[in-house]
């Protein structure tokens, strides 16, 4: 197993870069009964590590056993039946699933399921009908119409069930969810915090760390604390009696970001413009996202700009993110960026070298 | 004060008198001339006092009767019903215009109800207890609501306006029927209708009248008729369309006349003509056509059409196909047609092939003598849902031809018998057929087409049609002009331009409009040339074709896919930036209609595309490719996904749950890569690794495993390869599987991971295999479901016995492959089905287990078998091993072994191995 999975702390005790928070959640949990709950925070800031061990300190050891399930949803929405089949993990306590998988039909999926959960309520020892836990990963994917459905059922079904909502950006949940729950925001760990947690994991594998290493991984994994244990183990793997200036092997679609950003330098024109394009396509198929990418496209363009320059170009790079979400073909927005950029860029050096 | 009153009363009762026998002789023609007048009055005053008029002619009707039924000698009871109807009237005040026209049109009656009420008091005397309180000259005489009415000499009375009075209750009752609809006998709008349909009617009239005398043309509004009709060609030489083509169309439809009238004269026998003359028709084809009836009948009718179709049949049905654009004067060409039948509309084929038929076989019944031709009008529109037209048509045409083919063979047959064999032909063709399509080549079309003869229409060059301006549309052109005519305004470049209500409804294809787009061509420069357009009318034209098309998703893909490839002058990239942001607006604007379904917003996007034509068009063509890259994309990242999931489904749910496809793709598939991919494993044999390697190689093979992570051979079918015996080449190449490599392989990128050799992608599949079934074993122990009772297991032991001496014996057949290293599995499987299925996810690449699962589908052999299985134990270098494997299986309860062949798995160091030592 990788080290990421392997050292994932399963119970609350164990959560060393969110301890307040951890403590502050069994707390909750041990006056039996909690609100609904809503995790947000940067991707590997640990969200899903806390739900998970939040519900092990609900339900105990149980809570571990699921099982996949790929349920096939016969709903019957007024004028039609949709049909559609979902993959959910599932144990005798909980649910976990990623409504946005289904697409536009989200919503009719979020109320069933809530539905379904309350059907079938367990009932623990003393007879005492108990509540199950429903995990939405993703929500801020749900379509606002799912959102809205979600608020109700939320609601009329409180009794029976809870829902702990994960996303990455609490701004793209709705008001009315959210007020709702009890926000909790695990923010992206601190570099100290990676290197601790490095260094744990050292501890453990008992291998030698030396410092200035673990402090080169905290900074390149960009504060995800998943992706620093992940290059950590990289470079492990790659070679061990560490040394402090170990290269650390680069992701592969930022080597190819930072590829793209050189071709951009070189040359401003619609021909390279299209060829830009072809590696954007390249990026998007293999499922990076476009917000991502775009995010990435700068950070490496602004490494390499004038500064005067930097304010600009952020500026529309943010202009162009906003676009990209109101839009449908993420590659216009890209491409209209790189456009900008190159036209900002061109006009920059002719003023600057004639 | 009375006899005041009487003096004028008694004049007026005398006038009243004759005027009442005036009323009465003109009683039974009353009636239509007050229709006709009504009638009169509707053309001058259309709308103000002709609504409530049938009610009041009903009226009036009554009135005369019951001047009829009593008689003239009590007057002053009419002049009581007079003057109670009149009341009425003043009551309703809706219906007064009603009653000032009805005094208008009968000027003598029109004292009566002014006289009558000078004469109540009179008539009150008479019948005081009757008329008591209906009138009275105080108001506070009469009880309840009252009127105020004054007489021709300033009398003023005030009549009731209620009262139980019986004689009064009729109209009363009356009126409320009246009320139910209206106050009008019919609805109003009926009425209105009849109206317009009149003046209307009455306005063509008159518009007919102008035209014959060719008087003033400047009487604008009464030319109700089209001028599309209106001035549709009635004779060939008025067509615009090609000379060439009228020509033909001509000479075919004149060929028919042999078959249509002059054959037909000389081959009828005297006794079909004596028997069609019973049907009186003083027209040769009329009887003819008489003729036809009579022969459905069924009765005897031996007429032969011997040269009837001798001239061509293949020519029998005639495409008039002007394909290039509507209205190309297909229709007008066949003008001395009667029969038009428009298939598009009707739509089912049976309703055509009636109509059909009737056309073809019943004379026309008016007397002109024409025979008929039968047009059928967009054939292609009614093969979109009927489909049953071209058929209907071919049958006709080939019964005809079936005919034909016949006659020759039945020349000696009597007359009568071949009759009766032709009756059951119903359908045949004696007329010829034009049918007038827009796309020749619609599919349906196809065996039409086979048999007709086809003429195309093209576009009518522009200097036959002088005034064109509509896309060389003849029939929008005049619907333009018309409708420019009706506004009376001076024609002039400009406003024709802009009209785009002369535009018929144009879609063109994908590529044309983006050909339109990216280019300046000729074809737009010609058309400004020679209409004088200017940018208004570009953009007009551009934004119809592009509304017309309408399917912005698509049209803006294409634009954004094909621009960049133009070799538009652009040195600061402003254009491209623009173009882009008009792709990024279009794109958010498309996805806000999508989402909100506000479709109507969708009139704002062909500006888009035609700023961008504005910014990047050139003059040569370019080179348009269809946009695939958006559909290859979605396609791509979908299967990318799908494979994503199916792997996830394979790993244990505890890791899988944290792998989302973002996370995958972002942060965790260059490093997993990297770490399958060690760089320190060294491709030597295992033992020969120290300590640290192993236990690197123990946690690589662990990662794989739980990441349910396997190499597998790019050459696919495994099994194939263990039959030819294993032969080394298949086994060359070993990727990833799932070919999680697949996500960082970019184009023109060299991944930074290193590529393991191929030997120790064997070791490690091999290990990957023999640590998986290790797991699932341990798992299924644990598991304590999947224990069964004790006699179940009886009879897989003995079963399971069985499949050991196959693995055995084909271990021993294949033994000239020299198997380096054969591993025994304990199997603490019980159940003979896991057995099976166990085994079957072996690695299969081995024979052995595809030859075990092989056999045991077929038990049905167990003789041959067993003397296999003698036959293996016969060699003796295996046999130890059986034996040994049988004496484990005594000793440890039955529990049989699995055992597992890998060919073509080379290791640098030989050495033998006991089974012993593999047995834990």
């Amino acid at each position: 197993m990788l080290w990421v999975d392997k050292y994932r702390p399963r119970v609350l005790d164990k959560i060393t870069v969110h301890e307040e928070i951890a403590q502050n959640l069994k707390k909750l949990v041990s006056e039996q009964d909690c609100p609904h709950l809503l995790f947000y925070g940067p991707p590997g800031s640990g969200k899903k590590t806390m739900v998970m061990a939040l519900l092990k300190e609900m339900f105990g050891a149980s809570a571990e056993k699921v099982k996949l399930e790929q349920k096939a949803w016969k709903i019957d929405a007024g004028t039609r039946t949709i049909e559609l089949e979902l993959a959910m993990l599932a144990s005798t306590h909980h649910v976990e699933l990623n409504p946005s998988d289904a697409g536009f039909q989200d919503r009719y999926i979020v109320q069933e399921i809530i539905k379904e959960m309350a059907k079938n309520r367990p009932i623990d020892s003393k007879g005492k009908k108990g509540f199950k836990v429903l995990v939405l990963n993703e929500v801020d994917k749900l379509s606002k119409e799912a959102q809205h459905s979600l608020r109700r059922t939320m609601e009329k079904y409180s009794s029976s069930c809870r829902l702990i909502l994960c996303c990455n950006s609490s701004s793209r949940v709705t008001e009315a969810v959210r007020s709702r729950c009890l926000n909790v925001r695990l923010n992206a760990p601190s570099a100290e915090q990676i290197i601790e947690v490095l260094e744990l994991i050292a501890k453990k594998e008992s291998l030698q760390l030396p410092p200035g290493f673990a402090a080169r991984l905290a900074a390149q994994s960009n504060r995800s604390l998943r992706r620093a244990i992940l290059s950590f183990e990289t470079c492990r793997v790659q070679q061990y009696p560490f040394t402090v200036n170990q290269a650390i092997p680069p992701l592969d679609w930022e080597q190819y970001v930072s590829e793209i950003c050189s071709d951009i330098m070189k040359e401003q024109s619609p021909k390279r413009l299209f060829q830009v394009r072809g590696k954007i396509y390249e990026l998007l198929v293999n499922c990076i996202p476009p917000e991502i990418i775009l995010k990435k496209l700068l950070s490496e363009l602004l490494k390499k700009l004038d500064s005067e320059l930097k304010h600009e170009v952020c500026h529309w790079a943010a202009y162009y993110e906003h676009r990209m979400r109101l839009g449908q073909k993420a590659i216009f927005h890209i491409e209209a960026f790189v456009a900008k950029f190159m036209s900002i860029y061109k006009a920059f050096l002719i003023a600057t070298f004639g | 004060m009375d006899e005041e009153q009487l003096i004028p009363h008694a004049d007026e009762l005398e006038w009243l008198e004759t005027n009442s026998f005036l009323v009465e002789s003109e009683g039974e023609d009353d009636l239509p001339f007050i229709a006709e007048e009504i009638r009169q009055d509707d053309g001058d005053l259309p709308f103000s006092a002709a609504l409530p008029r049938p009610h009041e002619s009903q009226v009036s009707r009554k009135r005369s009767w019951s001047e009829e039924d009593e008689g003239s000698e009590n007057i002053g009871e009419i002049i009581k019903r007079e003057e109670s109807g009149n009341k009425r009237r003043a009551l309703d005040f809706l219906e007064r215009e009603q009653d000032e026209d009805w005094l208008r049109y009968s000027p003598p009656q029109k004292k009566a109800p002014a006289v009558h009420i000078a004469s109540e008091s009179d008539v009150l005397m008479v019948e005081p207890p009757v008329k008591e309180k209906i009138l009275s000259r105080f108001a506070v005489e009469i009880e309840g609501d009252c009127v105020p009415v004054t007489g021709p000499y300033g009398d003023r009375v005030y009549a009731k306006m209620k009262s139980s009075k019986t004689d009064i209750e009729g109209p009363k009752k009356q009126r409320k029927e009246h009320l139910k609809y209206g106050l009008l006998s019919e609805p109003i709008g009926i009425i209105i209708k009849k109206l317009d349909h009149e003046a209307f009617a009455k306005a063509f009239e008159e518009n007919d009248c102008l035209s014959c005398h060719q008087t003033h043309s400047e009487v604008p509004t009464f030319s109700e008729k089209l001028w599309v009709e209106k001035y549709a060609p009635c004779s060939f030489t008025e067509l615009l369309s090609d000379e060439q083509t009228n020509r033909e169309v001509l000479l075919w439809l004149k060929q028919w006349d042999s078959s249509v009238f002059g054959s037909q004269v000389r081959s009828t026998t005297d006794d079909v003509l004596s028997a069609l003359r019973r049907h009186s028709s003083p027209v040769q084809h009329k009887r003819f056509s008489g003729g036809e009836t009579f022969f459905e009948q069924g009765r005897a009718a031996p007429f032969t059409r011997q040269s009837l179709k001798s001239w061509n049949a293949d020519k029998h049905i005639e495409n008039v196909n002007g394909f290039s654009e509507s209205w190309s004067k297909k229709a007008t060409v066949d003008h001395p047609l009667e029969q038009k039948i428009n298939a598009s509309d009707d739509r089912s084929s049976l309703t055509l092939e009636s109509k059909i038929l009737d056309a073809v076989q019943i004379a026309s019944v008016t007397a002109d003598s024409k025979p008929k031709c039968l047009v059928i009008d967009e054939i292609d529109g009614a093969l979109g849902e009927g489909k049953g037209a071209v058929e209907v048509i071919l049958k006709l045409v080939v019964a005809d031809k079936k005919a034909k083919v016949e006659k020759p063979n039945s020349t000696q047959q009597s007359l009568s018998e071949f009759s009766s064999r032709r009756g059951k032909n119903s359908a045949t063709l004696l007329r010829p057929v034009i049918c007038i399509c827009n796309d020749l080549y619609a599919p349906a079309l196809r065996p039409l087409r086979q048999i007709a003869r086809v003429h195309m229409f093209v576009q009518p060059t522009i200097s036959r049609v002088v005034n064109s301006f509509a896309e060389c549309d003849i029939r929008s052109c005049l619907n333009t002009l018309q409708f420019l005519n009706k506004k009376k305004e001076t024609l002039n470049i400009l406003e024709v331009g802009s009209q785009v209500v002369g535009h018929k409804d144009i879609s063109r294809s994908c590529i044309d409009i983006w050909n339109k787009i990216f280019q300046n061509g000729k074809s737009n420069r010609a058309k400004s040339s020679t209409t004088n357009l200017n940018g208004h009318g570009d953009f007009e034209f551009m934004y119809s074709l592009l509304s017309n098309r309408g399917d912005y998703d698509l049209t803006m893909g294409g634009i954004h896919e094909n621009f960049l490839r133009l070799s538009y002058i652009d040195p600061m990239m402003i254009k491209t930036v623009t173009c882009l942001d008009m792709l990024g607006v279009s794109d958010s604007l498309h996805q806000y209609i999508m989402r909100t379904q506000q479709m109507s917003l969708n009139a704002f996007q062909p500006p888009f595309a035609i700023a961008i034509k504005r910014l990047i068009a050139l003059v040569d063509k370019p080179n348009i490719e269809w946009p695939k890259s958006i559909q290859r994309y979605r396609a791509m990242s979908l299967e990318r996904k799908d494979l994503l999931k199916n792997w996830q489904s394979k790993i244990s749910p505890i890791i899988s749950r944290h792998l989302s496809t973002e996370y995958f793709a972002e942060d965790f598939v260059s490093h997993f890569l990297h770490i399958l991919v060690p760089p320190t494993l060294r491709p030597i044999a295992l033992h020969l690794f120290s300590e640290r390697e192993k236990d690197d190689l123990a946690q690589l093979v662990d990662t794989m495993v739980s990441y349910s992570i396997t190499y597998k051979n790019s050459k696919a079918e495994p099994l194939k390869g263990a039959h030819n015996n294993g032969t080394a080449k298949d086994v060359s190449i070993l990727i990833l599987d799932p070919p999680i490599g697949d996500f960082i392989n970019f184009k023109d990128y060299q991944p930074t991971h290193l590529e393991l050799s191929l030997a120790m992608k064997q070791v490690l599949l091999h290990e990957v295999e023999k640590q998986r079934i290790l797991r699932e074993n341990s798992g299924r122990s644990l598991n304590p479901g999947n224990e069964c009772n004790k006699d179940s297991q009886d009879s897989t032991i003995t079963k399971l016995e069985v499949l050991h001496d196959i693995i055995t014996k084909s271990a021993s057949v294949k033994g000239n492959d020299k198997p380096r290293l054969a591993m025994l599995k304990l199997e603490n499987e019980d159940n003979h089905k896991n057995l099976n299925s166990k085994s079957k996810k072996i690695v299969s690449n081995t024979s052995v287990t595809a030859e075990v699962t092989g056999d045991l589908k077929k038990p049905s052999r167990p003789i041959s078998f067993f003397d296999r299985f003698r036959q293996g134990c016969n060699i003796d270098s295996k046999n130890h091993v059986s034996n040994l494997q049988k004496a484990a299986t005594a000793e440890r309860d039955s529990r049989p072994f699995l055992f597992k062949y890998n060919e073509g798995f080379t290791n640098a160091v030989k050495r033998s191995v006991k089974i012993r030592d593999l047995l834990l």
